[in-house]
């Protein structure tokens, strides 16, 4: 398992547009991936889940993978978070 | 038997009412990709003549965006139904819009939900046309829609489950 901070960088936070892309990127590796935000553990796979997390900019979020590219899909998340949802 | 039959296949169907007093329409019509081409699944346009938005089902509110332009509710059945108002109306940050409910709160299909200025979503977004997402659920066998003039109280959508 590996984890890892990241800070939202998107202006108007993670609302539809931003969690598609976010489930996107996810969805790219085998590994589970999740978000951990204020003690709740949401599937970056889901858009449903990643709504829900209603995440606004400047939000501090952990990176949560498992998986045999645990390691690529946290990096890849951490900058998509950090600088590629706006 | 063949009567019992019937019965049970149609308890299997969850009826989803007009959001709004207004019209719905191909969700195609929208002019958001995220939405027209079905990205975050298949669903209806709706646009509202009076400004606001009612529960389409009765179940529990998920979340409603920090912004408040768009909300997710959680059928009783299981299925969750994303409401989304206007296109680009998160650039507002909540300006114009009133909302009634807040997350876990139970709600009955009609209750209001949201309030919101259809002329300063005009002015401000990019359209006020509006989006209900039925988002993909694997117990999802198909959606059939009732589209055109609506009321509240009318059946836009019936959701055929597995």
């Amino acid at each position: 398992m590996m984890e890892k901070k990241a800070i939202v960088n998107s202006e108007t936070g993670i609302h539809a547009r931003p969690a598609l892309t976010v489930v996107k990127v996810a969805s790219k590796f085998k590994s589970e991936v999740l978000i951990v935000k204020d003690g709740n553990v949401y599937n970056a796979k889901s858009i449903v889940a990643i709504m829900c997390m209603a995440a606004v900019k400047n939000d501090e979020i952990t990176i949560r993978t498992n998986g045999i590219d645990e390691e690529e899909a946290a990096v890849a998340m951490v900058e998509l978070i950090q600088e590629g949802l706006n | 038997m063949f009567g019992f039959i019937k019965k049970n296949k149609e308890e299997k169907n969850i009826i989803i009412k007009s959001p709004v007093v207004g019209r719905c329409f191909d969700i195609s019509e929208i002019p958001d990709e995220v939405f027209s081409t079905k990205m975050l699944g298949n669903g209806i346009g709706f646009e509202s003549t009076e400004g606001i938005l009612y529960a389409p089902v009765d179940g529990e509110i998920l979340m409603v965006f920090p912004t408040k332009h768009a909300m997710i509710l959680k059928s009783k059945e299981g299925i969750e139904i994303l409401l989304h108002i206007g296109i680009d109306t998160v650039e507002m940050k909540g300006e114009g819009f009133q909302v009634f409910v807040e997350k876990d709160q139970q709600v009955k299909a009609g209750d209001k939900l949201l309030a919101f200025d259809n002329d300063l979503i005009k002015a401000k977004a990019k359209s006020n046309l509006s989006a209900l997402v039925v988002t993909d659920n694997e117990i999802v066998e198909s959606l059939d829609f009732k589209l055109g003039t609506v009321d509240k109280n009318n059946n836009v959508i019936i959701v055929k489950i597995k």
